[in-house]
């Protein structure tokens, strides 16, 4: 993996936050976390909430900058937000304003590698990708939270990123329509070929969906563990996997890592409040 | 089966016993009206029947040339609350979006509004004199710093996804602001014109009664110093029909144009 540059570098990156308030109080929450990507792979940041996960993602989408480390894609350093990057919240972001199909056609508004002609095209050739070609002239606030989301994936390829970061982008979702779109979230990344960053608590999705794992300690976030998935589920992903005793077991172990910094984050927390006369 | 949600907490509304309710409620407001004023519950000096109120507009409408008058009134509230509007969406979008913006100016903002508009007018007299731009000034002053307000709060209340969004489609902050921030605010800036422009007639009335010789508001008095009581009620009666006809243009235009919501 040294002898080239990887198609994602994260290296060192910490991020303090210092808060304003009573006092000049800083919270580190990111500390110094390094990891590569390659080109199409698909990473899971798995973390308890409020880890700092999220904001390594939305570092590495430039939405935040690093108090120290760099991250380099693709040659470039990260420097700002850009259409090299594509975001896909938990919240809906697709416009109300806009139909389905117009909602798609925005993500290659500011394109100008492209032509008119060849906007419609790739708006047309998303729409039909996420399976909503029946639904193009509808509002978004008429469809399903499921379609949002995929409209909102569907508009960020037609962006052209180079990498999808996904902030637990079905967590607003029902189990059903969760375990849908993470199988067809992975079917479209199986034609598009894409890097993906998918930032989720769920030890399932992380499993079911992941080529590598990156499990995060509570706050400040640090890598505790990465799991290359192919080492314990070999074959293609598919739904069904999920029954499989290979599954299973890495979900299990997943799981009780995950337990673990749990329980050491409510720790953290419930002596950080306690009143300080009274502790220990 | 409309009777329960009628009276639930919070039922269902039905367009068509709304519909039928309000025409209910009004004519009631009417009866009770002809009621006092028929048995001079208050002298009808104080309080004529309705249709001499009515008769009243008739005869100021063909032989008084009141329409000119609110032609006038019309053309001052308009001209006023395009430039309340014409500052405010800029300023405020910019009170939100720039930090620098919205520290400096909110303060000054915050202390002017609460400043009361009539107490403004002779002010306003002193520095416009009494033609058109003191009564512009008094409508400006009543609904330029309200507006800005209420604009930059609907520029912030815009999701920061939407713009974050915005970054990561290519978009420059230009963009974002006209392609994305202006079109989600819309439909509650629409809104909040609509109030705002209610407001404005409030404050023409209050500067056409302090120093105009034409307008609805002039009208009025007018006709107070002879206690045409009639027509000072007709007057009224016109200031609350556009109002509520210009209210329920406007909410057609909402609703055709923001259909998706």
């Amino acid at each position: 993996m040294n002898q080239e540059t990887p198609f994602l570098r994260v290296a060192g990156v910490s991020k303090i936050f210092e808060a304003e308030g009573h006092g000049h109080e800083r919270i580190q929450v990111i500390d110094h976390v390094s990891m590569d990507l390659t080109a199409g792979e698909f990473a899971v940041y798995l973390g308890p909430s409020g880890c700092g996960k999220t904001t390594l993602m939305r570092i590495v989408g430039g939405l935040e900058t690093a108090s120290g480390g760099d991250v380099v894609l693709a040659g470039r350093k990260v420097t700002g937000p850009d259409r090299q990057k594509g975001m896909v919240f938990q919240a809906y972001t697709s416009f109300p304003w806009l139909t389905v199909l117009e909602n798609i056609r925005f993500g290659t508004k500011y394109r100008n590698d492209i032509d008119t002609a060849q906007k419609d095209e790739i708006a047309r050739h998303y729409l039909d990708l996420v399976g909503l070609t029946e639904f193009a002239d509808f509002y978004v606030n008429r469809i399903s939270g499921g379609m949002r989301q995929r409209v909102a994936i569907a508009r960020t390829l037609a962006a052209g990123a180079d990498i999808l970061l996904m902030d637990e982008p079905f967590g607003a979702l029902d189990a059903q329509t969760r375990e849908f779109l993470q199988d067809q979230l992975l079917e479209i990344n199986r034609v598009e070929k894409k890097a993906v960053i998918f930032v989720t608590h769920d030890v399932e999705e992380a499993v079911f969906l992941a080529d590598r794992i990156f499990m995060f300690s509570a706050r400040p976030a640090t890598i505790i563990e990465v799991i290359k998935v192919a080492d314990h589920i070999p074959g293609e992903r598919h739904m069904d996997i999920k029954e499989t005793e290979a599954f299973f077991h890495l979900r299990n172990h997943v799981r009780d890592v995950m337990r673990d910094q749990a329980r050491a984050t409510e720790e953290k927390l419930e002596r950080a409040l306690r009143p300080e006369d009274g502790g220990e | 089966m409309t009777r329960p949600s009628l009276f639930a907490y919070r039922g269902q509304s039905s367009g068509r016993s709304d519909l039928v309710l309000g025409i209910c409620a009004f004519i009631g407001f009417i009866g009770i009206w002809t009621l006092i004023s028929h048995f001079e519950v208050v002298p009808q000096r104080f309080l004529p029947l309705p249709w001499k109120v009515l008769s009243a507009l008739y005869y100021m409408l063909v032989e008084r040339n009141f329409s000119e008058d609110i032609w006038i009134s019309v053309a001052r509230v308009w001209s006023a609350f395009l430039l309340s509007v014409v500052m405010a969406i800029p300023i405020g979008m910019w009170m939100s979006n720039y930090r620098i913006v919205g520290t400096l100016i909110e303060p000054i903002v915050d202390f002017i509004r609460y400043l009361p508009v009539p107490a403004l007018v002779p002010l306003l007299i002193i520095w416009f004199g009494i033609g058109e731009a003191s009564k512009i000034a008094v409508l400006w002053m009543g609904t330029f710093f309200q507006l800005v307000l209420l604009i930059a709060d609907d520029t912030k209340r815009v999701p920061r996804e939407f713009i974050e969004i915005g970054y990561t489609l290519g978009a420059k902050p230009r963009q974002i602001t006209q392609d994305i921030v202006l079109r989600a605010m819309a439909p509650s800036m629409v809104d909040n014109l609509r109030i705002t422009l209610g407001w404005c007639w409030t404050w023409i009335i209050v500067a056409e009664i302090v120093a105009a010789n034409s307008g609805i508001g002039h009208v009025i008095w007018a006709a107070r110093r002879f206690v045409k009581t009639p027509e000072v009620m007709a007057g009224i009666l016109t200031v609350g029909i556009i109002g509520l006809a210009t209210d329920q243009a406007i909410r057609l235009l909402h609703r055709r144009y923001f259909r998706y919501l």
